[in-house]
This record gives structure tokens, C-alpha cells and sequence, in this order.
């Protein structure tokens, strides 16, 4: 009597929480990215407009290089255990493949920053100068000649990368939605700033916007869900929960079901992929390179995290849904993808093709398909980046020809520039001594090895079929007559030559020598905690 | 009836205290009369509200004419619409509607912060500090590049 | 009154949501069902706190709540940007991008 009395007295003295430990070391590439991300937001604030161009370009850059060096810092160290380490109360679990992603996005945004800095193929960049100029106007014709730009696309850049490796290491179902937030709100924007086409530019971030919202909201509720199921939103309590628990399965299978709806949008997977082709041409092309690459990384970096740590215990309860979207992916980017003329609506199909290979390899759910996956997105993500900044250099009076009617026997204007492209749309289609061949052969073994053959025989038809789309542009640069009034290749500047010049490299040495990135990307598993 | 309740009360009065007292919603007419003041204040406030607007249709002149018996008379002209704005409001208060909500959103966190300070210690005042100074970083950014002017 | 009613009733603001975002539009109104899914994820939230008798989904309930604050500016911001354009804000009228 006197005990239940006593424990409805009133609001006891508040115990000292304990504060969660941090381990710095691991999460400082993430602390320097979004720290610098701030400071990006002074420089905007405090510098006058000259200046502000020239700050922003050289702190992007060294932000990266030391986000890079403090990872290799922390893999060099001698303490670091080999099987990863959960901080800052569990919400993220810093391991072998999270490392392997985030020095995959490191990388890849290095390229894409390259590209949005460059100010040689069109005079004051890709960006518009000032976003609140009404397209159209007199103010926007002058824009269009003059050399300013929207500078806060680079700590936009940053914030969004911050998001993409938080949510590459997401612990729980709230850091990942907070982070999947914090990458897509800047991109959003970014898509909407492209110098030319204004129209165009801010239909794509509004239908983005819209579709990324809607698809976000489903995560949501079905972390709602998760969380009524297993009482947490830990990926690995939701993992326990599943052996043992009262809750309905409704709530776990509802719950996961909406949460994949979310993760399948982001990663422009199969039927849920309209926004990809408006919003990959809409935008201004380093963000399409940059979302294209580094968005798909994050994306089924979360999703291999949510299936392998969360759900592999249900996984047949789920895989034959996921086998049929792989499906539906495959054939929605090979078969629309034939019927492109737009180049970059073609790479867009191309990516939701990539997209059902790499779900394939994100549902098997062994070390192969872990390692495979995580190739896969290193070598698509140097190749598209590549992609696009090819697409950049050619243009006519308008600004970028990406009618492929213009692209006509580009091969007799500009020979090199018809040669790299061919070499990446090969890789692109995976053909052997390009990286993209490594990728898929990697991806199709593991999933032959966890008994998924019938989905390997698809993927192989659905290879062969894109493949025709990426050779009849190959065969139409080298043997069509080039049109009178046809556009002209620029040359482009340092910027824009390194990053092609990466991604060119990093597709032929990881299709030659892929064993070093292979070893990489099969160092570890998931931590499970 | 009321002898009855009276009654109980005398009994229940009469009882040694227990121990230890769960915390009870308050009840009973002392309680009650801690509110007193705030009933008087309400009845006030409305009693002046009602007065001031009686007093001045009596004590004022009363010249009517067109313009003031129109319903509305203050504020942004309702009719006939600007053609060029598209009878929109002004894009000034978009913006500082747009900035009242983000730097609103900041007391979600503050609050939960102020009632827990105690047990949050010295790592919770950074952390919340570190947090202001984010928002902070927005601040100067609105300021500077003169979100705040209002023209 | 069982918790099982508030979720009931959070599923089904969930589902005008959706619907609404489908059916509507207007950019605006869209944008609004939207805010009427993450707000019904919020009641969905708070209930299962209290049904498992934990504070945590009250917290999350406050993310939820700053996240959409910070979508509602970023959106307001584009769908803003292009009705200045067009002059109108249907999505109907986005037509520019497509095959």
C-alpha cells in the first residue's frame, strides 16, 4: 500500500541524465561537412558580392579535402575497431560500409562541385544570378549575359551532402528521416536555379518538391508504423521486435511497406520513378550530375542499411514484392529509355534502369550483395558524373543542345568529345574493361549465388536492351552527316576537364583494376546494435 | 442533502491525515478561490471592452457619410483589385511570414530545454547554444542581405 | 476511449491526405495535404508514445513538426517563384517537361 503510495508522489528531483558518449573521431568528416556548411552561410552573409565566389569555391573544396583526410585519419588509426562503432546514443553507427560511402560521396561530390564551379563553359556559371529575377524580363535578359551567380549553391551543396552521409549511417528511422530532409530540401532548390530555360528549372523543383514531400510523408507515417510495432525506431529493436513480440504484423508490414515507398522515390526506383526524366532535364546540369550520382549513393546506401539491419530477419515475407519493382525498373528504364530524344531524359531513363540492377544486389541479402551494391554505386556514380559533364559542353546560341537530333555527327566537330562519350555510354551499358561491366557482374553473381536466377536473366534482357539505346547514339555521332546549324563543342576550363577527366579515369581503372575497390567495399558488414 | 455532504465533511475532517498525500487536482472552494482575481480581471476587461464601445456612439458626434458606412475601411484597399500585383498581398509579408515560422519553430526545442535544464547539465547548454548559434547563422544571413527591410 | 480510435482516426487524415494530393490542383492546396499527412503522422506518433507508455514519440512528434516548418518555407519559396512566372499556380499547368 505505503509503495504504490509513494510512487505517485510528485514530480521527483530530476536525476542528471548522463550525456551520450560521442566518438569525434568517427563522426568528423560529418562535423567538418556541415560545420563548413554554416560557415558557407556567413561568407554569404558578411562578404561583399565579388568576393563571395572565389571564398565559396576555395572553402568547398578544402571542406572536402579535410572531411577526406579526417576519414583516412580515423581508418588509419590503429584503435579503430574493424567491425564499426555506434555513437552519439545510437543514432549513428559509423562502419566498414558506411566508411566506404562516405568516401564514395566524398569523392563523387568533389566531381560534381567541379562542375558547378566552372565558369568557362558559360560565363558566370551554370546558376542564375538572382533566383527573385521574373523569367522573361528585361532584368533576366541581362542576367543571362552578365557573370553573376547565385553562390549559396555551395553550402547548399555541403548541407545536402551532410544529409547524404548521416543518412548513409542512420542508426534509426529519425536520424534517417531528419537527414533524408536535410539532403532533399537543398536540392529541391538548386534545381529550381538554372541560368537559361528559367521556366523549365523551376517547373522541375516544383514537381520535385511536390512528389519529394508526398514520398517523404509515407516514409514517415511508416516510421510511425515501426514504431507502434517494436515500441523504438532502432533499426536493430525493430529487427528483435520482429522475433518475438504481441503487435500486430499488420504494423510491421504496413510500416515497412510505406517506409520503402519513401526510400524507392529518393532512389528513382521503378514505378516510382516519374519525377526522375523532368527533373534530370529540368534542372541546371551539375545538379543533375550531382543528384544523379551522389543522391543514388545515399539512397540505397540507406535502403541496403534499413533491409539488411532492420528486416533481414522477415526478409521472405518482403522479397517477392521487391523482386517484381526490380522488374518493373528494369524494363520502364529500357523500354521508355528507347524512346527518348532528349539526351539527358535518356541518361535519366538509363539511371532507373542502373536503379533495378542495384536493388537486385540490395535484396540479396548476403556479403556479395553488400560488396556488390556498394561497387555498383562507386562505378555508376563516377561514370554518370562523367555523363553529364559531357552533356555541358555542348551547346549552341540557347545554351545546351540536348536534342539528339543536335548531336549528330558530333564526332566530325569534336572528336574527343565524341570519343569520351562513347567510352562512358559502353560503361554505361557494360561492356567489358569498363567499370560497368565489374559492376554488373558482380551484382548478377551474388544474386545468382541467393537464388534469384530468373531476375538475372531479366536483368541481362533489360542490359541488352538499353544497350541499343546507348549504341544508336554512339552510332549517330559517328555516322550522320553533322547539321549546318548544328551547336558547337566548347572547350571547357580546368574545372570542368577534371571532373570529366575523374570520372573517365575512375570508370577505366575500376573496369581494369577493380580488385583494390572491391576489397574496399567487401571490408565489412553492417553494425547491429 | 446538503446536511449529509456537511456531515461527511465533518467525518472526513475528523480523520488523522494520512501519510502521504497523492497529488490531487485542485478541488474545494478554497482552491477555487485562488482564481478569483483572474474572474474579477476577465469581468473588468469586459466590462470596459463594452463600455468604451457604448460610450462613444453617445458622447460622439454623429456625422455620417459614404465613406464611413462602407464595411471596411482600414487596412488594404479591397476593391477594385490592382491589376498588376494580381490582387495579391505584397511578397513582404510572404517573406516575413516565412521567417516568423522558422524562427518560431526554434521554441519547440527551447522549451523542452527549459524545463529539463537541471538534468541536462552542462552538455545540454552547449548543445543548446550550439543549436541557437545554427539558427543564428540564418539570422545574420536574412539580415544582411536584407530580408528584414521592409519596403 | 481506446487509443485505437486515434489511430484510426490519424490513418484516415493520412488517406485525405493522399488522396487530396492526388486529386487537387492547385499547388498550394497539394502542398497543404501534405501537411495534413505529417500532421496526421504526428497524432499517429503521440498515440503509439502513449500506448507503449514511452515519451520518445512525442519527440519525434517535434521533429516532424520542425521538419515541415522548414518544408513549408523551401516550398512556399519554389511554388512561389513559378507562380510569379505564370501567374497561376495549377499544376495542370506545369507542362513544360514531358516525353
Amino acid at each position: 500500500m505505503l509503495a504504490t503510495v509513494l510512487t505517485a508522489q510528485p514530480v521527483p528531483p530530476a536525476d542528471k541524465l548522463s550525456a551520450p558518449a560521442i566518438d569525434y573521431g568517427a563522426i568528423m568528416p560529418v562535423l567538418i561537412v556541415l560545420g563548413a556548411a554554416c560557415v558557407g552561410v556567413l561568407v554569404e552573409a558578411f562578404l561583399p558580392k565579388h568576393q563571395r565566389w572565389p571564398v565559396q569555391v576555395v572553402l568547398s573544396l578544402a571542406t572536402l579535402a579535410g572531411a577526406g583526410i579526417a576519414m583516412a585519419v580515423y581508418l588509419g588509426d590503429e584503435s579503430t575497431p574493424k567491425n564499426g562503432v555506434i555513437t552519439l546514443a545510437g543514432t549513428l553507427a559509423v562502419d566498414r560500409p558506411a566508411l566506404f560511402l562516405w568516401g564514395t560521396l566524398l569523392v563523387l561530390t568533389l566531381g560534381a562541385l567541379l562542375l558547378i564551379a566552372d565558369r568557362s563553359v558559360e560565363p558566370g556559371g551554370a546558376f542564375v544570378a538572382e533566383a527573385a529575377i521574373r523569367p522573361g524580363t528585361i532584368q533576366d535578359r541581362a542576367q543571362v549575359a552578365g557573370t553573376g551567380m547565385q553562390t549559396e549553391v555551395f553550402p547548399l551543396t555541403l548541407f545536402a551532402l551532410g544529409g547524404m552521409m548521416v543518412f548513409t549511417s542512420a542508426n534509426d528511422l529519425l536520424t534517417m528521416f531528419i537527414a533524408l530532409e536535410v539532403l532533399s530540401l537543398p536540392l529541391y532548390l538548386m534545381c529550381g536555379l538554372a541560368r537559361r530555360r528559367r521556366l523549365l528549372s523551376q517547373e522541375a523543383a516544383v514537381k520535385y518538391f511536390l512528389l519529394g514531400a508526398f514520398a517523404s510523408a509515407f516514409f514517415l507515417y511508416g516510421l510511425a508504423l515501426l514504431y507502434g510495432y517494436a515500441g523504438s525506431v532502432k533499426l536493430a529493436d525493430i529487427s528483435n521486435a520482429a522475433a518475438g513480440t504481441d503487435r500486430s504484423d499488420a504494423l510491421l508490414f504496413g510500416g515497412l511497406g510505406l517506409l520503402v515507398v519513401g526510400l524507392l522515390f529518393k532512389a528513382s526506383v521503378g514505378p516510382f520513378h516519374t519525377w526522375t526524366p523532368d527533373v534530370y532535364q529540368g534542372a541546371p546540369t551539375p545538379i543533375t550530375a550531382f543528384m544523379a550520382a551522389c543522391t543514388k549513393v545515399a539512397a540505397f546506401g540507406g535502403m541496403l542499411r534499413v533491409l539488411q539491419v532492420g528486416f533481414e530477419s522477415t526478409s521472405w515475407e518482403w522479397r517477392g514484392v521487391l523482386w517484381g519493382v526490380a522488374i518493373v525498373s528494369m524494363v520502364i528504364g529500357a523500354v521508355l529509355g528507347l524512346t527518348q530524344t532528349d539526351v539527358k531524359r535518356m541518361i535519366a531513363y538509363s539511371s532507373i534502369a542502373h536503379a533495378g540492377f542495384l536493388l537486385i544486389g540490395s535484396i540479396a541479402l548476403t556479403d556479395q550483395g553488400l560488396s556488390g551494391t556498394l561497387f555498383y554505386l562507386l562505378t555508376y556514380g563516377f561514370t554518370t558524373l562523367a555523363a553529364f559533364g559531357v552533356i555541358s559542353l555542348v551547346r549552341n546560341a540557347d545554351g545546351e543542345a540536348t536534342h539528339l537530333s543536335q548531336w549528330a555527327g558530333l564526332a566530325k566537330r569534336s572528336p574527343v568529345t565524341a570519343a569520351v562519350f562513347t567510352f562512358i555510354l559502353l560503361a554505361l551499358a557494360g561492356i567489358p574493361l569498363t567499370s560497368g561491366f565489374v559492376g554488373k557482374f558482380v551484382i548478377f553473381s551474388a544474386a545468382l549465388q541467393d537464388g534469384m536466377a530468373p531476375l538475372v536473366v531479366i536483368a541481362l534482357i533489360a542490359s541488352a536492351v538499353a544497350a541499343f539505346f546507348y549504341l544508336r547514339v554512339i552510332v549517330l555521332m559517328y555516322f550522320s552527316e553533322p547539321a549546318a546549324d548544328g551547336p558547337s563543342v566548347t572547350v571547357p576550363g580546368a574545372f570542368t576537364t577534371a571532373s570529366i577527366t575523374l570520372g573517365v579515369i575512375a570508370t577505366l581503372v575500376l573496369g581494369v583494376l577493380p580488385a583494390f575497390a572491391l576489397d574496399w567495399a567487401g571490408s565489412g558488414t553492417f553494425a547491429f546494435q | 442533502m446538503v446536511s449529509t455532504l456537511w456531515s461527511n465533511a465533518v467525518a472526513l475532517a475528523q480523520q488523522p491525515p494520512s501519510p502521504v498525500q497523492p497529488i490531487q487536482p485542485p478541488s474545494g472552494p478554497s482552491e477555487l478561490g485562488s482564481y478569483l482575481p483572474i474572474v474579477i480581471l476577465f469581468v473588468l476587461a469586459a466590462a470596459f471592452a463594452i463600455f468604451s464601445v457604448l460610450l462613444g456612439p453617445m458622447v460622439g458626434p454623429q456625422r455620417k457619410n459614404r465613406a464611413k458606412t462602407e464595411a471596411y475601411e482600414c487596412g488594404i484597399e479591397p476593391s477594385p483589385q490592382p491589376v498588376i500585383g494580381g490582387g495579391r498581398v505584397p511578397v513582404a509579408y510572404y517573406l516575413t511570414a516565412m521567417l516568423f515560422i522558422l524562427f518560431d519553430i526554434e521554441m519547440v526545442f527551447l522549451y523542452p530545454f527549459a524545463v529539463s535544464a537541471d538534468a541536462l547539465g552542462l552538455f545540454g547548454l552547449v548543445e543548446i547554444f550550439l543549436f541557437i548559434a545554427t539558427v543564428g547563422f540564418a539570422y545574420a544571413y536574412v539580415w544582411r542581405r536584407g530580408g528584414l527591410d521592409w519596403n | 476511449m481506446t487509443p485505437t480510435y486515434y489511430l484510426l482516426l490519424s490513418a484516415l487524415l493520412f488517406s485525405i491526405g493522399a488522396v487530396g494530393v492526388l486529386v487537387r490542383r492547385n499547388a498550394i492546396v497539394v502542398f497543404m495535404c501534405i501537411e495534413l499527412m505529417l500532421n496526421a503522422v504526428n497524432l499517429t506518433l503521440v498515440t503509439f508514445s502513449r500506448i507503449n507508455g514511452k515519451l520518445d514519440g512525442q519527440v519525434m512528434a517535434f521533429f516532424v513538426m520542425v521538419v515541415a516548418a522548414a518544408e513549408v518555407v523551401v516550398g512556399l519559396a519554389i511554388i512561389m517563384s513559378i507562380f510569379r512566372t505564370r501567374r497561376s499556380a495549377s499544376v495542370d499547368d506545369s507542362n513544360l517537361l514531358k516525353y
